[in-house]
């Protein structure tokens, strides 16, 4: 392989006291981390967190209010997992982000544009993933989950991907499928797709386990097997627990120009320092602006 | 073309310059905007046409090919656009930002880059000579931009993270006191190559909050050794703009290059930013119509009957966050004409709200169009340039991290000394056809402390609250309002807790995520007050179904349990979209009919 890898194993991470070294390092040597635990792991987390409130922050509703225990301390511990790799991933406090959802369902930290995150969860296994390069997005699924394979070849092989399945048949073809199955939704979970996008439309090359190979053939494909967009994109699969199968597909088209800056700025602190000390000493002193007449 | 006095304007410039004055038509400032906006929509022609030389296919060419589309910038010229961006009383027809924006939407609609080189670029730079110049500064700036030229702005930019500024313009006095010496540069300026005359901050003081000064350099007056213009870089966005880098030497510059106070830099650029990043946001949204356009397309099959169920969600959403855009960046322009002493915190908002609306519409979009061709047709292209530009624009996240280092700092002071106590602004900044006084650049403040916006959801909130006993519509309304100002309520306890003093808690991410709070709030507060503000000439914005989908979807950003919304609202909202996409209609609050 001659590129640098951008995708890591994932990594386990049985509780909140970590150990984080491991995505640190991930972090700083490819941009991008990938954590996976059961919430069974967490459940002690989710049940002695003094600041769970906080931590679940405007999730604690749904939290509060889902009535079935297995489906709702899933639901702390999967949130815990992320705001804590998050936490790691930033060099910060868990209870500092804010986890926030866009319109179609996908996360985001609030106000915190150097990282995106990822999460899914599947029978008992919670993966997380965190990039500093852009969209990321993982998948998890059961090894044992079988997709009828007459239906999921017609719903979502591109003609590329159908002839590479005519060639395999009984397990190694249903791993076939499933390995494409998760990292198509892997890859729609990244661009916030979801379920939406038709799965016909784009492909990926037949391949074994871990990050794909470098090469432009090697990555997202036109439904004729051509590559669709080369360089921007890179996943991997990876067994996990030997029960599971995780994808993660991670937006990174490497340095590049542009105008004005040559990082991602967290909150760009000499900026910030430099406005409050140019800020009008009357806003720290003076009464209120205008007040309103006859209220409070 | 110099700043030397003596040469004039070609005898074109002025007599198109006179086509596009305001002063030759209608007193109504708005509707006379609205006109000159249609003429260069027309002008540009059908950007659907693969033949035109202005089309949508010819800017994807050129931004392939990396390189401007001369012709149009040529149009725009001769159209006398450059007097858009000159006040009027520098024979300009600059009068009103938010009229300003009208008029630039033809142009960000076609392509973002154009916007700039057209002239966004050169008002960026003249700004600070509108706002601080002399007499003598500003008139020769006009006459440079009324003549076809050019001028650009060489800013050190934010510094990386924690980090050291690598590329810096200083000044410093030379041995005998009587100039000053230039030295430094940098590497990506946009359209440094082809600008005669620089506003250059440049570092004067070594500590403090007064550093940098700006200073007006002619690129005629310099001597030839003391300026080196660097290379072309490549940009990842607006890869059509031209980009490159100066370099300073030891350069001679007399102490009249100065605008402004010396130290005067970062106060220029805090009040300039207000307007002009907020202008760039306001106009790049309708850079996003061709995208909603050929969803609806797309979702239709190309037929005149409705599109498939499960595509009403995002066409509808979408649709109605380009009115959002539109709402809160048309405010906060009119405030910086009304209210120039206290309308920066709600622009800041809309500078880095209205650009993570956009951006999100484009995720939504992508959705309905698709993957397929992998970015090879026409359509894919203009959503996949668009993904890049708004980057390269500003309005991504490096544009984004500038305001919140704007805002952060400010949002206590706001949650002590104005939210729920502010009193409301005057109607007329809401009403769309109500006219403003011209905006005075001079005038603009930095933190004035003052927040119009969130004084117009508290008031919206309880006129709403009153007629809540109406039922239907009016009490989900109500309800919404409620909810808005509930977080405003919160938003001011959690704020009332950051520092005065920057530090940690101030440059966190707890307080970056109280920021992009701020700024959903900000933009519900002119929804709604752009819907009060109607005054019954379109039937569609009068009616409350945009507002409570609006409402809901920046309520859903937010996390706040909000009602449902009445399928109704939904689906008379597509019903506006599918009705002005089969007429031609633009897809925000002006709905004026396009060049298709």
């Amino acid at each position: 392989m001659t590129q640098a890898s951008r995708i890591t194993q994932p990594v386990h991470v049985p509780g909140p006291s970590g150990p984080w070294d491991e995505v640190r390092e991930a972090m700083a040597r490819c941009g991008s981390a990938v954590v996976f635990t059961t919430w069974g792991e967490w459940l002690s987390a989710v049940v002695t967190e003094p600041r769970l409130r906080l931590l679940l922050g405007r999730d604690w509703p749904r939290y509060r209010r889902t009535a079935d225990p297995l489906v709702r301390h899933r639901f702390a511990a999967a949130r815990l997992v992320l705001k804590y790799t998050a936490a790691a991933a930033l060099g910060t406090d868990a209870g500092e982000l804010d986890l926030a959802y866009k319109i179609g369902g996908r996360p985001h930290l609030r106000g915190i544009r150097q990282v995106d995150v990822g999460l899914s969860h599947t029978g008992e296994l919670i993966v997380v993933g965190v990039s500093r390069s852009g969209r990321i997005g993982v998948d998890a699924e059961p090894l044992t989950r079988t997709l009828t394979y007459d239906v999921m070849r017609e719903r979502m092989c591109t003609p590329a991907e159908r002839a590479a399945l005519t060639g395999l048949d009984g397990p190694a073809r249903t791993a076939a499928l499933l390995r494409l199955w998760t990292l198509k939704e892997a890859y729609t979970k990244a661009l916030g797709q979801g379920l939406r996008l038709d799965f016909t439309e784009f492909g990926f090359p037949p391949g074994a386990e871990g990050e794909f190979a470098a090469g432009n053939e090697a990555g997202l494909l036109a439904p004729d097997g051509s590559p669709a967009a080369p360089g921007t994109w890179s996943f991997g699969t990876y067994p996990t627990m030997a029960r599971y199968l995780v994808a993660v597909a991670r937006y990174d088209t490497g340095p590049a120009a542009a105008p004005g800056a040559t990082e991602r700025p967290v909150a760009d602190e000499r900026s910030m320092s430099l406005v409050a000390q140019l800020l009008p000493r009357q806003m720290c002193t003076a009464g209120p602006h205008q007040p309103r007449s006859g209220t409070a | 073309m110099t700043l030397t006095p003596d040469i004039a304007a070609p005898p074109w410039a002025a007599d198109r310059r006179h086509a596009l004055s305001p002063r030759h038509t209608a007193t109504d400032g708005r509707a006379a905007a609205l006109r000159r906006a249609a003429r260069l929509d027309a002008l540009l022609e059908d950007p659907y046409d693969p033949g035109s030389e202005h089309g949508f296919a010819a800017f994807l060419a050129a931004d392939r090919e990396r390189r401007p589309v001369l012709s149009a910038e040529r149009l725009l010229a001769e159209a006398g656009l450059a007097a858009e961006f000159v006040p009027a009383r520098h024979g300009g027809g600059l009068t009103r930002a938010d009229l300003l924006m009208k008029v630039l939407r033809p142009v960000f609609r076609r392509d973002v880059a154009l916007g700039f080189a057209g002239g966004v670029t050169s008002l960026f730079a003249a700004s600070a000579v509108w706002a601080a110049g002399t007499d003598a500064q500003q008139r020769a700036v006009a006459r440079l931009l009324l003549g076809g030229g050019r001028t650009t702005v060489v800013h050190p930019g934010l510094a990386p993270a924690g980090g050291v500024r690598r590329e810096e313009v200083t000044a410093r006095r030379t041995a005998d006191d009587t100039g000053m010496l230039v030295s430094g540069g940098k590497d990506v300026i946009i359209d440094a190559a082809r600008a005669d005359v620089y506003v250059v901050h440049a570092r004067t003081a070594e500590t403090g909050p007064r550093t940098h000064s700006v200073l007006l350099l002619d690129r005629a007056q310099l001597p030839g050794a003391s300026l080196e213009r660097l290379p072309r870089v490549a940009t990842e966005g607006m890869r059509g703009a031209v980009f490159s880098g100066l370099r300073f030497t030891r350069c001679p510059v007399p102490d009249e290059a100065l605008v402004g106070r010396p130290g005067d830099g970062a106060q220029l650029a805090l009040r300039m930013n207000q307007v002009n990043r907020c202008l760039v946001a306001g106009a790049a949204t309708a850079a996003l119509d061709p995208v909603l356009r050929a969803a609806v397309h797309t979702a239709t099959d190309g037929r005149p009957g409705p599109p498939a169920r499960r595509w009403h969600r995002p066409l509808a959403g979408v649709f109605t966050d380009l009115l959002v855009c539109d709402a809160l960046a048309t405010v906060c322009l009119r405030a910086v004409g009304l209210l120039p002493d206290r309308a920066h915190a709600p622009t800041v908002a809309a500078t880095y709200t209205v650009p993570a609306l956009l951006t999100d519409a484009l995720e939504e979009l992508s959705g309905v169009l698709g993957t397929q061709g992998g970015g090879g047709d026409l359509l894919h292209g203009i959503l996949a340039k668009l993904v890049r530009d708004l980057p390269a624009a500003g309005l991504g996240r490096d544009g984004a991290a500038a305001c919140q280092a704007v805002i952060v700092p400010q949002l206590g002071a706001l949650a002590q000394q104005s939210w729920l106590m502010e009193e409301e602004p005057p109607a007329e900044l809401f009403r769309g056809r109500a006219d403003l006084p011209p905006l005075d650049h001079g005038a603009l403040a930095f933190a004035g402390g003052g927040d119009f916006l969130a004084a117009a959801l508290t008031g919206a909130a309880e006129r709403l609250g009153c007629s809540r006993r109406v039922g239907g519509r009016s009490a989900l309304l109500a309800d919404l309002a409620e909810a808005f100002l509930a977080e405003l309520r919160l938003l001011r306890e959690q704020c009332a807790l950051l520092p005065e003093q920057f530090g940690e808690a101030m440059s966190g991410p707890a307080a970056c995520a109280l920021s992009d709070r701020y700024g959903l709030l900000a933009a519900a507060a002119a929804v709604l007050a752009v819907w009060e503000g109607q005054e019954g000439d379109d039937p569609f914005l009068a009616d409350p179904g945009w507002v409570v989908l609006a409402l809901s979807r920046l309520g859903r950003r937010l996390g706040l349990a909000l009602p449902d919304v009445p399928g109704d609202c939904a689906t008379g909202v597509l019903d506006e979209l599918l009705r002005r996409h089969r007429e031609g209609r633009g897809l925000d609050l002006d709905a004026v009919e396009l060049t298709l």
